[in-house]
């Protein structure tokens, strides 16, 4: 017990040198390169404070783009959930549709949502978009990983139902089921990383102001290039933790399994 | 036995053109419903695939040369990504403490999506360069971290074994722990090369040129003129399924050992 | 074995993979209440047999009846211990053992009371609520016994249950399987390569040949339990099952 509360100790502090490390670097490149479009660190935090206390030049603050960006990612990412476990899992248990649609299913895999925004702009209006763009860029992942892993549930454990004399129902629902969960948790936290990481993506559809994606567009307009980097600073800690917290929660949930990826 | 599963083969194969089929034709039906403007038939798509076959777009660039540039610099981006990924992975796989100790650098970028970094590079970089940064950005992390996990899931039996007969650590490295993770790594490539050329709009967003499959989509966007999008959207789609189908084809060849690769 | 009432008939059975033959018209009985063993070289289709038996794989030709029924895992009560580990991973051991009376719809305090009397019996006390990651693989195959036991089948199949355990824990095990199969007086069909096994263990013996399978011979094993493994009668049985299979190389 107290080896493993020193060991954490030390990875944190580890963490903390290479951080100090690592803005001791930038520091110096930004002052040797002195350009105005390389921002220093004290500039991106002067250009935090601001987004905090001020906000943008709408005085936008950034948690208001932030709310609305959240919003907007777990809409397309619910949306995703919705369709794509249920999807995945009846492909995955008659997999004969899934091989006889493959020739329309795969191709659109490879799509990036940011091919989508044209047809999106047409085709949808407000809010739609946004979860549409989001939507198209989390439910692969999602189905995908549940598919495959309808796939690949143990035979055994299937067996040892039917042997008992188990209904279709009970084998689905207390051995396939259960079986599945953990990759489809791991897919649904994929999905959500990559989700978040198209806010950008969707939030270039434009109209609307409020948003952290919107926020580094506009900032990039102004060439604020202290705000851009606030901007992906933001999304990258934020998804990060996100990501974190499902961690932590499927190693809760699953107990009974040993490791949970980090991948 | 051969020739049943050939059977089985050309069945799935007519089952997947009778879904195309199908498909074809709830399309054509939508449209006769919707009859807008900004939703084509599949027809017209098809026209506007040969115009632009043919003749080209409206500044005479001919579909053929976009695919070509656009894959010229996804190569760019996607051979820097292992470059750099691979080695970096097995790397940081063998030393673990590494990995933990930048782990509060490395994460969260990982979040910040590629399209957030295009104000950065159109300032810090230029011509081609740019492209093969942004789709760097997207293929470098799922080849790092697939092969930093490969790494750290080498059965350790399969290291004390050859450790009991004392030999080095070199030894162990090159014959036991790279043979192990070869497949995991060339599907975690397979997996960054699918993400670059998803990469490949938000990369040709930077502006500037005017040839890449990306540029065609955003030019006929401006004009609204959907057919073409389609077009562009359905030659990404198809190019990123085809491009996976190659990979995967290699994959099962070189690891005839190996029982299954996932898809 | 004259004036047994047979359980079940097993006539004509054939299994083909494609061209490939793995069962050759086996015929045989078994009997009401017996403790049956199959013995036959690795990898002559030994679990392609018990599949076929549980009708987890459709036979190619012939027929298996129970009763004169062919067997149904809906009406029949039957149980199978498989070769490979088995638990459940998301079930603790209690939840596992009790999957077969879940199934059969068995109401609550009844199954309270069988799964703590198998949970007495396969030794598995105060580790209920532990789940398979966190106990060792002898235990992992008791508890897939016991599962197969608690819901007191007509028929109880068992595949190399004992393959992957070591000495000491395999003869406790085997102690502990003769004492369950003379309390509940079940049948049994256990299969298995280890011949002193199969002869410390049960009443008759089949033995198979070589690829594909059919019944050789049949060796009745009149001793009584607990059987010891010096006595003189004992070991000559397993000489003449041991001449029976040398034959295999």
């Amino acid at each position: 017990m107290g080896s493993n509360y020193l060991e954490r100790v030390k990875v944190f502090s580890y963490n903390l040198i290479s951080l100090t490390i690592f803005i001791i670097l930038w520091f110096w490149v930004a002052r040797w390169q002195a350009s105005p479009f390389f921002a220093s660190p004290a500039e991106i935090a002067q250009g935090f404070m601001q987004m905090v206390t001020v906000g943008d030049e709408e005085g936008i603050t950034i948690f208001m783009h932030l709310w609305q960006s959240l919003i907007r990612v777990f809409s397309g990412f619910g949306a995703a959930c919705v369709l794509g476990i249920p999807g995945g899992l009846a492909l995955g248990l008659f997999p004969f549709i899934y091989n006889r649609t493959r020739i329309i299913i795969e191709p659109l895999r490879f799509i990036s949502p940011i091919a989508w925004i044209p047809v999106a702009i047409v085709l949808l209006v407000g809010f739609t978009r946004y979860v549409f763009v989001i939507w198209v860029a989390s439910f692969f992942p999602i189905f995908i990983t549940t598919l495959w892993s309808v796939r690949n549930v143990n035979l055994i454990h299937i067996n040892v139902a039917r042997v008992a004399g188990a209904s279709r129902w009970f084998v689905i629902t207390r051995i396939i089921v259960p079986a599945t969960l953990p990759y489809i948790a791991g897919g649904m936290r994929v999905s959500l990383g990559i989700s978040w990481m198209c806010i950008v993506a969707a939030e270039m559809i434009g109209g609307e102001m409020v948003g952290i994606g919107r926020l580094i567009l506009k900032s990039s307009m102004m060439h604020r290039m202290d705000l851009v980097v606030v901007g992906m600073l933001t999304i990258g800690i934020l998804g990060y933790c996100l990501n974190e917290v499902f961690i932590k929660v499927e190693k809760r949930i699953f107990r009974w399994r040993a490791a949970v990826s980090i991948d | 036995m051969e020739e049943k599963i050939n059977r089985e083969k050309y069945k799935t194969l007519g089952y997947n053109v009778l879904t195309l089929f199908l498909f074809l034709a709830i399309w054509t039906l939508a449209y006769w419903l919707i009859k807008s403007p900004f939703f084509p038939s599949p027809l017209m798509v098809f026209n506007a695939f040969l115009e632009l076959l043919i003749h080209g777009d409206i500044e005479d660039v001919k579909l053929g040369m976009h695919i070509q540039q656009s894959l010229w610099r996804i190569f760019g981006g996607f051979a820097a990504a292992c470059i750099l990924g691979i080695p970096l992975g097995l790397l940081m796989g063998l030393y673990g403490r590494v990995y933990d100790s930048t782990k509060v650098l490395i994460e969260p970028i990982r979040f910040i999506p590629p399209v957030a970094w295009i104000p950065l590079v159109i300032v810090l970089l230029v011509g081609y360069f740019r492209f093969v940064f942004i789709i760097w950005l997207g293929a470098f992390f799922p080849i790092f971290i697939g092969t930093l996990l490969s790494v750290r899931g080498v059965n350790p039996l399969h290291i004390e074994v050859p450790k009991s007969f004392g030999a080095s650590r070199f030894y162990i490295i090159r014959n036991i722990v790279l043979p192990s993770v070869l497949p995991e790594v060339l599907t975690s490539m397979r997996v960054g090369l699918g993400i670059a050329w998803e990469c490949i709009m938000a990369a040709e967003m930077i502006g500037g040129e005017r040839v890449g499959i990306g540029i065609m989509i955003l030019k006929y966007a401006q004009l609204i003129r959907m057919d073409a999008i389609i077009v562009g959207i359905i030659v990404i789609g198809i190019i990123g399924f085809g491009l996976n189908e190659i990979f995967i084809f290699v994959e099962k060849r070189i690891f005839r050992w190996k029982e299954v690769v996932s898809i | 074995m004259s004036g047994r009432k047979v359980k079940i008939e097993v006539r004509d059975l054939c299994k083909c993979f494609g061209d490939l033959e793995v069962l050759n018209h086996m015929n045989f009985d078994i009997y009401e209440g017996e403790f049956l063993c199959v013995v036959g070289p690795t990898g002559c289709g030994k679990t392609t047999f018990c599949n076929v038996v549980t009708r987890l794989l459709p036979l190619t030709q012939g027929a298996i009846t129970m009763g004169g029924e062919e067997i149904d895992f809906k009406k029949h009560n039957v149980s199978f211990v498989f070769q490979e580990p088995s638990c459940i991973p998301w079930r603790t051991v209690w939840d596992d053992i009790k999957i077969g009376l879940q199934i059969k719809g068995v109401n609550k305090t009844e199954v309270r009371r069988r799964v703590n009397a198998i949970i007495e019996l396969t030794g598995l006390t105060g580790f209920e609520h532990f789940y398979p990651s966190q106990i060792s693989a002898s235990m992992k195959q008791r508890v897939a016994i016991a599962r197969a036991f608690v819901t007191e089948p007509d028929l109880l199949l068992m595949d190399e249950p004992f393959g992957q355990l070591d000495t000491r824990t395999r003869f406790s095990i085997e102690n502990q399987l003769i004492e369950i199969w003379q309390k509940t007086k079940r049948t049994i069909i256990f299969v298995t390569h280890n011949l002193e096994e199969a002869v410390y263990l049960s009443e008759r013996i089949l033995v198979c040949t070589q690829k594909p399978t059919g019944i050789k011979e049949e060796v009745l094993v009149d001793l009584p339990h607990p059987r010891d493994i010096t006595d003189p009668k004992f070991v000559e049985i397993r000489n003449r099952v041991t001449d029976l299979v040398k034959w295999w190389e």
